[in-house]
């Protein structure tokens, strides 16, 4: 029955200025086999923003991203979304994993596959119904796929499934959400969309926390940024944070010059 | 009226494999499009061959406790337990160790299918083994089906169409994007293991019917098949389900027109023959349609130019 | 040998080493008698009935076990080296065996079929499979004497000291036989005429029809590896009913799984068959037991067949040592 409600509810959001952070990670420790994945991460992201999560590869940030949602197990940790455990409060977590993770061939089009995103608000065994799916539709529009409704998913460019999974994150109306590489290996136009739909959710107060693989673009897109190598290596506003010695901690002596700062 | 139809001429026992093919055709059908679309069709195929140790060890646990005969629930039980604990220890191999999925799976099918084997041999000796019949589970004695396993075999139909039905949007949500849906709340565990537990009865429920070693192919045929013929999720259930139902029905019906056909594999063989003509006659996806689309692209290319 | 046979599998050669450790011992028994080794417990029965004391005997199969589909285990395989002689019961009633047995005898170990008495104009050849006579003789007792006396004239050959002992023992026995035979035809004479149908659930049981006017419908075939058709039971339902048969028969080593469809098959056609009791077909019954023997098993089928289909035996049956449970189950 708890579990019922979870997924119902709106779960619990304190007042803009009370101050809560959307998310706060706590000493957070993730073990692959033999080796430590993430060592003690601690962090609180900012109200509202476009956070980007870089490091070199192997770094973890996939990882920090799944174990926060709790789809790897944690050796360590605690993750609070405004202030309760996550575990209560998923109803306000939106989340788009990496394209790799699903078999595209699967029988299901776009629309079935945003629909999916309401899935939480509509509850144990009951139907979908117009409103649901009307609501997908909405969310289809609004990334550009509404023609592509009744597409078979496998049919569609690497581009148009990413705006097809972003679709389906909005559909979810969170306040909070995770992203995988959503801007990772996407024709010119879809990268648009999505950096055009990045903007317009961070003008509607939510905060999104981006794993993004391009350094390049980082200042130009996310106002934050949270850099990683297997432990916490620097976090804070992009401005500030991105800076050569960070960098150079970050990803050794090759990455210095990419930073705004000299 | 009934009297044109050749149902009515039907003996009682052809009219009991009847319905109780169909009906596990039906059930294996519609089930077997999960195992299928979760790659999980290689765990099928152990939890099927590990019933064998289950089903003698539950017939010596009976013997010992002074069970008079054979006990069929007794025997079903001991086979469900037994494949349970063979998903298990692959689940537990994948996720403890290195070994990739497929090496695992072999590695416990064969281990869990040679002990059945050799308890097997072990067990012949003992006089009350050969009236229990044990051997009958390998590859089915379909034709002496009663009314009450038939009975069961309609429940169990029943039961595995309305679970699908009312939990059609979970299944496929779990089945398309695990991470998605555990990120989302979602008790992924426990639907994997419901999944499972309707697996674990469907093949026990066809052990009698076509054996352990081909109830495989009456979960994994009729999907495959069936995925052949539409790119929607709720058409390839109905489709797998009528593919499996239909390939039961017809299996028996030939089994009782021609003399020395045992039903169980005449089922296997004719679920074989739906694939065929699904993988190469299927308008939406089959390899004919593919070819002539390609043919025709071809053709208006040329004719652009 | 030209031929290069198949190299030797595991189990010939765990068996020749268990053998080869045996092998002090392998000449004679610890009591110096010869080691005597039977397939079934009829087969033991027999050389029980002629050798006695003289020998120790043992069978591979006891109660309750099929022959048909029995698969030697390593055990097996030690005493039938160990043995001075096996004894099979031959024509591949020991389906699985026929390869070990051929290895032995070319190895020169005396292996005698019990069957190898009969002529071949007395087997029975089921249709369809030709070359292949019903293995299932010990149902027709005269058949069994004419076992027990080539039985007699095998052990006269290996061991000549005995030859007397060998003769006076199969003389009492055959004269137990001949007074068997009788008591069998008698008593399955009063079942009437229109109820001499016997079904069971493999066709063990031709012999027996044959020695004794019955007619017999097996539902498997000759062996019980065969599956049972659906069509076969469709058609001896529509016989069940016809004819009106009161009862039909499960074996004790044999799954019921067909007989209980035949019953439910002739319900749905309105006809009630009971399930006359059990018979012993391919193994004897309980060591120790009257119905363990083989005087006893034919005994125990003739009288239960008798009783069932509507004769009228005598109580006790052929001496006074049954205790028939009432038919029907």
């Amino acid at each position: 029955m708890a579990m019922l409600q979870r997924l119902r509810t709106r779960n619990f959001i304190p007042p803009a200025d009370a101050g809560v952070s959307p998310l706060c990670v706590t000493g957070l420790s993730v073990a692959y086999h033999r080796q430590l994945a993430l060592r003690d991460v601690s962090w609180a992201a900012p109200t509202g923003g476009l956070v980007a999560v870089v490091g070199p590869n192997g770094a973890g940030k996939s990882t920090f991203l799944k174990a926060v949602l709790g789809l790897v197990p944690a050796l360590a940790g605690t993750v609070e979304v405004y202030g309760r455990p996550l575990a209560q409060q998923r109803g306000l977590i939106g989340y788009v994993p990496q394209r790799e993770s699903v078999d595209w061939d699967f029988p299901v089009n776009a629309l079935d596959v945003v629909t999916m995103g309401r899935y939480g608000m509509i509850g144990w065994g009951r139907r979908i119904t117009g409103a649901h799916k009307r609501a997908g539709m909405a969310a289809l529009d609004r990334v550009g796929m509404a023609d592509y409704a009744r597409r078979q998913i496998g049919q569609l460019s690497g581009g148009q499934q990413q705006r097809v999974f972003l679709a389906r994150a909005l559909a979810q109306e969170a306040r909070l959400y995770f992203m995988d590489e959503p801007l990772a290996g996407v024709d010119a136009a879809t990268e648009q969309t999505i950096l055009a739909v990045l903007r317009e959710l961070e003008a509607e107060g939510r905060t999104v926390i981006c794993v993004h693989h391009d350094l390049q673009t980082v200042a130009a897109t996310f106002d934050h940024v949270l850099m990683l190598n297997r432990t916490l290596v620097a976090a804070g506003p992009v401005a500030t944070t991105l800076t050569d010695a960070n960098l150079r901690l970050a990803y050794g002596q090759r990455a210095s010059g990419l930073s705004l700062l000299s | 009226m009934m009297e044109g139809l050749p149902f009515a001429a039907m003996g009682h026992n052809t009219a009991m494999v009847l319905a109780g093919t169909t009906a596990l055709g039906i059930a294996a059908g519609t089930v077997g499009c999960f195992m299928v679309l979760r790659r999980r069709a290689l765990v099928s195929d152990a939890l099927s061959h590990a019933t064998l140790p289950g089903i003698v060890i539950a017939f010596l646990v009976g013997l010992a406790l002074g069970v008079e005969g054979r006990s069929l629930p007794l025997l079903l039980l001991g086979a469900a337990i037994s494949g349970a604990l063979a998903v298990a220890a692959i689940q537990a191999i994948t996720r403890w160790t290195r070994l990739p999925e497929d090496a695992a799976i072999g590695a416990v099918l064969s281990c869990f299918f040679g002990i059945g084997v050799v308890l097997l041999s072990v067990v012949q000796a003992l006089p009350a083994a050969n009236a229990a019949g044990l051997k009958g589970f390998i590859f089915g004695q379909t034709a002496a089906m009663r009314s009450g396993e038939a009975a069961t075999l309609a429940v169990l139909a029943l039961a595995a169409l309305a679970g699908v039905a009312l939990f059609f949007k979970e299944l496929r949500l779990l089945a398309f994007d695990e991470g998605f849906a555990r990120a989302a709340g979602w008790p992924t565990g426990r639907f994997d293991l419901g999944l499972m537990a309707l697996v674990t009865l469907v093949t026990v429920a066809g052990l009698q019917t076509v054996g352990l070693v081909l109830i495989i192919a009456l979960l994994i045929t009729p999907a495959a098949a069936a995925r052949f013929w539409t790119d929607r999720l709720g058409i390839m259930l109905l489709v797998a389900g009528l593919i499996g139902g239909l390939s039961g029905g017809i299996g028996a019906l030939l089994s009782a027109r021609f003399q020395n056909l045992p039903a169980g594999a005449i089922i296997v063989l004719v679920a074989a023959c739906f694939f065929m003509a699904s993988l190469f006659f299927a308008p939406a996806r089959g390899l004919l349609a593919r070819t002539l689309r390609r043919a025709r692209l071809r053709a208006s290319l040329g004719a652009a130019r | 040998m030209s031929r290069r046979s198949a190299p030797l599998s595991r189990r010939h050669l765990l068996a020749l080493a268990g053998a080869a450790g045996l092998l002090p011992a392998a000449a004679r028994a610890e009591t110096g008698k010869p080691i005597l080794l039977a397939t079934t417990g009829q087969v033991a029965e027999l050389l029980r009935a002629v050798a006695g004391d003289t020998a120790e005997i043992s069978s591979l199969m006891g109660e309750g076990i099929d022959p048909h589909s029995y698969k030697l285990t390593r055990s097996d395989t030690v005493a039938m080296m160990r043995a001075n002689a096996v004894f099979p019961s031959g024509l591949f009633l020991e389906g699985k065996m026929t390869e070990t047995l051929d290895k032995l005898a070319a190895g020169g170990k005396p292996v005698h079929p019990a069957a190898s008495a009969l002529p071949a104009s007395l087997l029975l050849h089921p249709e369809g499979a030709e070359g292949h006579p019903d293995p299932h003789v010990w149902m027709d007792v005269s058949l069994w004497k004419r076992a027990l006396e080539g039985v007699r004239d095998k052990l006269s050959t290996l061991y000549p000291v005995h030859a007397e002992t060998y003769r006076t023992r199969t003389a009492t026995a055959a004269a137990d036989y001949d007074r068997l035979h009788a008591y069998a035809r008698d008593v399955l004479a009063t079942v009437p005429a229109e109820r001499r149908v016997l079904v069971t659930a493999h066709d063990a049981f031709s012999y027996l029809g044959r020695a004794y006017g019955l007619t017999v419908v097996g539902i498997q075939g000759i062996s019980t590896e065969s599956e049972a058709g659906l069509q076969r039971i469709e058609s001896v339902v529509a016989m069940l009913a016809a004819r009106k048969i009161p009862a039909v028969f499960v074996e004790s080593s044999v799954s019921d799984r067909n007989v209980q469809a035949l019953v439910q098959g002739a319900a749905a056609k309105g006809h009630k068959v009971a399930i006359g009791g059990q018979l012993y077909s391919d193994a004897m019954g309980a060591t120790g037991t009257y119905e363990g023997t083989y005087i006893g098993m034919i005994d125990h089928n003739v009288t239960l067949m008798a009783q069932a289909l509507g004769g009228s035996p005598p109580a006790g049956g052929f001496q006074g040592r049954l205790a028939l449970a009432q038919p029907g189950r």
